[in-house]
């Protein structure tokens, strides 16, 4: 049957009531008793808290509460319990809150917060991850290797600074780079930088007076906050309530948890009151997660032909002040290092380090990004080496049917079509050739490939609830969380196919309510469509065959010779029809006698088989799909400015189907960009006190329009697989991967300077052309 | 206490403010209610937050309330009649312009400021215009063309 709904460009469902302003985001809503809380952040990176006196703070006008965390007792993970709602006893980044000052408006808690007097010891700092996890560095936390944690994923080195240590053993080193003919190896850094979506983060919650917790959070992850608040306060999971409204964007910063345990603390102190907590941007920045940080150095060894014989990598991870949003960043940025090819020997050594800065969490790309940066650098320079083109030595090595992946698993020719990818990049760069250089500008070109796995919990399922009313229009309920992807979009074409309905009569439940939402792990990983279109297929196959069951008992027949079309059951002999409508209560018969169970089902999805790696070896079936794409782009330098103008930017990633195209090009587009500012911009700084100093706009500089590339070139393959619902593979963290080697690869290509820090600026641009003049 | 006399959306209103500073963009959400005004950076960067005070498009969270004394400001809350959205609108859901959504009241309000004064407005000041506002989600491709596409339903109507 051809697809009626699946690969159309429907318009979104959200984006009437985005248009008019209708679509509530957290900040925007009331409660009624709402405290407005404002938090005081330590100021120092890191230091001993002798006393705090709020006793000030708590007699001005409007001010209900002051909490602080002395006397806490409590800790927060899901994998590594390391951190407080509330600083105790001591601070370990700048940003860390110490009290919050709970008063009647925003205006009057900010008063009150200048009111509150800390008393630190300083303690020396570090920022450098490298320089933190060597010995003799200052110890953030002096009980590392002893938090509760989960054995099997987070492997602490005690003593030190390094609280998970990642090794990848594919093969043998010494016999990997024996068999090379030559090496390529060079250091890298990915700064610390913001996911920056334009939304704040921000949570209201409630304690009822029967202990009840009910909280409304910006948050990709309501069942893992509701998990995690239930555990920190030691209640049943089934006392704590998490509302979702619509995201203002996420990136990876709004995932697993980053305000909210912190706001339910001081909640807890003010039963029967709301409090509401909307971050400033600058808090964004320096009070909640933030991405990236890596500093490393990376080994290629290859023959003359090109063929790769081994890998060796070290990362380290500036993870910040707490670990339990990093390490799992860390161990897939090891898994992933190598890009989309083939190494039978790879040796990784990943180290999760605290360092006196904000806690670093999931970032648009989660580790792909910082691996493949290096790969993907020390591919272009291989190619110098060898005096062969980039592609060439990437289809030399391309990942393809029967080949091996760093983590052992086998990749099938239904995984994806890296060849056709690369080939389309390289086809539509070439269709514009560069301009020769002249007295002001210079051009350059550059490729990089890219793959992507899904991290995720070995027991990850998306579930879904379809209801039928009587009108013959569907609810479609998972929890899924709409954050500017799309999805809520995707999942009603994917039920109007799975249901033959037309799309107008499918709804998407679009407030996830941890009460009524049925359980999905969270929305990370660009799990959604793949893992909950599956999860909404098996539900309408359910409900149909619940539909039929039915209409059998009408027509005293056998379920399995009913025909289901378009929304009808039909007897195949009498041609006889039920509609789903006709059937969502049971199906009442004119006396009123009623037969067959009100129409509703359930169904589910979970990536078969995921394990986690072995301890030894780091290898295993730990990647349940990838997805893989080529990127390119031509861009312009400067000579006088240093700024860097991208001309063309193309893309092709294999995405199985693309089930709304129109909305997957608004991913890669948004991907490019983003990536470009990190490639070219993006940077937290710290002053010479280790506080983050460029947490406002425009201090830290994110793209604007006149930043994008002048023209993008977006190319979807679809190789069909037995994976995604109609094929729809993972597609929206991608389009990020990639961009920072493409970019820099263009600019050694214009510049000749091998850059290998991020971001490239104008400053360093222009720095570097000098350098190579002298040279000359 | 202070006051602040002004008119929203065609309506004049008579609003309290509290000690201390009372921006705008906080009038219109938190005393008025109106939050299809959107606050991303409270430093006028992100445009979130831009509304139409005397005709000129303004960062709702960088003018102090006083400041909106005698003018008439309006939100995205007075572009739509009813369900029938103002062309900008149309434009930007037709577009695809719209992701997260964070951003869009405000890039729409720039819009309705510009198109209201300058219906032929060339690409080089609707682009300008543009650059006063951030959006994470789209890389601008489609917000450019809803821009466009807005433009052209206006001048159709007129």
């Amino acid at each position: 049957m051809t697809l009626q709904h699946v690969g159309k460009n429907v318009p979104r469902v959200d984006s009437v009531r985005k248009a008019t302003g209708e679509a509530l985001f957290v900040a925007d809503i009331v409660l009624p008793r709402m405290l407005h809380a404002k938090v005081l952040r330590a100021g120092i990176p890191h230091g001993k808290i002798r006393s705090i006196d709020t006793s000030k703070a708590s007699a001005m006008p409007g001010v209900k509460k002051v909490v602080t965390g002395q006397r806490c007792g409590m800790l927060f993970g899901t994998c590594l319990w390391d951190q407080p709602p509330l600083a105790v006893d001591k601070v370990r980044h700048a940003g860390e809150p110490v009290a919050v000052v709970l008063a009647e408006t925003e205006n009057q808690a900010a008063a009150a917060l200048k009111e509150i007097a800390v008393d630190y010891e300083k303690l020396p700092f570090v920022l450098d991850p490298v320089e933190a996890a060597a010995p003799g560095a200052p110890l953030i936390h002096e009980k590392n290797g002893e938090y509760r944690r989960v054995d099997y994923s987070v492997h602490p080195i005690p003593g030190s600074n390094v609280f998970h240590h990642y090794k990848l053993r594919k093969g043998n080193e010494q016999e990997g780079f024996a068999k090379a003919d030559v090496t390529v190896e060079d250091e890298f850094e990915f700064p610390l930088s913001s996911q920056a979506p334009l939304e704040p983060h921000g949570a209201i919650c409630r304690f009822g007076a029967d202990g009840d917790l009910e909280i409304w959070a910006s948050n990709q992850a309501p069942f893992v906050l509701r998990d995690v608040l239930a555990d920190m306060f030691g209640i049943s999971a089934s006392k704590v309530r998490v509302h979702i409204p619509y995201l203002g964007g996420g990136f990876g910063g709004k995932s697993d948890v980053s305000i909210e345990p912190m706001v339910a603390y001081a909640a807890s102190f003010v039963p029967g009151y709301a409090v509401k907590l909307a971050l400033t941007r600058g808090e964004v920045i320096s009070g909640a997660l933030i991405g990236r940080g890596m500093k490393g150095r990376m080994r290629i060894g290859a023959k003359l032909d090109g063929t790769f014989t081994a890998l060796k990598a070290e990362m380290y991870f500036a993870d910040g002040a707490y670990g339990d949003t990093g390490w799992p960043v860390d161990t897939v940025a090891g898994h992933n290092c190598t890009g989309p090819y083939e190494f039978p020997n790879a040796i990784v050594d990943v180290y999760g380090v605290y360092t006196n800065s904000p806690s670093v969490g999931a970032y648009r790309g989660y580790g792909h990004p910082e691996g493949q940066f290096m790969s993907s650098r020390l591919i272009d320079m291989l190619a110098r080496k060898l005096d062969m083109t980039p592609a060439e030595i990437m289809r030399k090595n391309f990942l393809r049917e029967g080949r091996k992946n760093a983590l052992g698993q086998t990749i099938k020719k239904s995984n994806g079509d890296l060849f056709g990818c690369l080939d389309v990049v390289e086809k539509a760069l070439a269709e514009e050739p560069l301009p020769p250089n002249d007295e002001r500008y210079i051009y350059g070109k550059g490729i990089a490939s890219m793959m992507k796995s899904p991290k995720m919990a070995a027991n990850a399922a998306s579930c879904c609830h379809v209801q039928v009313n009587a009108d013959g229009s569907a609810f479609v309920n998972l929890a899924g969380i709409e954050m500017g992807q799309g999805v809520h979009t995707v999942f009603a074409q994917m039920a109007a196919e799975a249901l033959e309905l037309p799309f107008e009569k499918v709804r998407i439940y679009f407030d996830v309510d941890t009460q009524f939402s049925p359980w999905e792990w969270q929305t990370v990983a660009s799990m959604q469509t793949y893992r909950g279109g599956r999860a909404i297929q098996d539900a309408c196959r359910a409900l149909v065959e619940k539909a039929k069951e039915t209409a059998a008992k009408v027509w005293n027949c056998v379920p399995g010779m009913i025909a289901y079309k378009e929304g009808v059951c039909v007897h195949p002999n009498t041609g006889a029809t039920l509609s789903l409508g006709a059937l969502a209560r049971g199906f009442m018969a004119a006396n009123g006698l009623t037969v067959g169970e009100p129409l509703a089902a359930t169904g589910w999805y979970r990536v078969p088989e995921i394990t986690e790696p072995d301890p030894e070896t780091g290898m295993g079936n730990a990647a349940g799909s990838w997805t893989f794409g080529a990127q390119g782009c031509a861009l312009r330098v400067d000579r006088r400015t240093g700024e860097v103008k991208i001309l063309h930017f193309a893309s092709a990633f294999d995405v199985g189907k693309a089930v709304n195209p129109a909305a997957t090009r608004g991913q890669v587009t948004g991907g490019v960009v983003q990536g470009m500012g990190a490639a070219l911009m993006e940077k937290i700084l710290f002053t010479d006190e280790g506080v983050a100093k460029n947490v406002t706009f425009p201090a830290y500089k994110i793209p604007r329009l006149h930043d994008a590339p002048e023209k993008q070139t977006v190319v979807l393959l679809e190789t069909p697989n037995e994976e995604g619902p109609w094929s729809a593979k993972p597609m929206a963290e991608h389009p990020i991967v990639a961009v920072a080697p493409t970019i820099l690869n263009a600019l050694r290509d214009a510049t000749g300077v091998e850059f290998t820090a991020l971001p490239v600026t104008p400053e360093r641009i222009l720095e570097a052309l000098k350098t190579r003049k002298e040279d000359k | 206490m202070r006051v602040l006399n002004f008119t929203v959306n065609g309506t004049p209103r008579t609003v309290h403010l509290e000690e201390g500073r009372v921006m705008l963009a906080s009038v219109l959400r938190d005393s008025l209610g109106l939050t299809g005004t959107k606050v991303g950076c409270g430093t006028g960067q992100c445009g979130s937050c831009t509304v139409v005070m005397d005709g000129k498009a303004v960062t709702s969270c960088t003018v102090p309330a006083e400041k909106a004394e005698g003018t008439s400001v309006l939100t995205i809350e007075s572009l739509a009649e009813g369900s029938v959205l103002h062309p900008i609108q149309q434009a930007f859901v037709e577009a695809g312009a719209i992701q997260c959504g964070f951003c869009t009241p405000g890039i729409v309000m720039r819009l309705y400021a510009l198109f209201t004064q300058n219906p032929d407005a060339d690409d080089e000041t609707i682009m300008k215009e543009l650059d006063k506002h951030l959006c994470r989600c789209t890389g601008y491709e489609t917000i450019v063309q809803a821009a466009r596409l807005a433009q052209e339903k206006l001048r159709a109507a007129r």
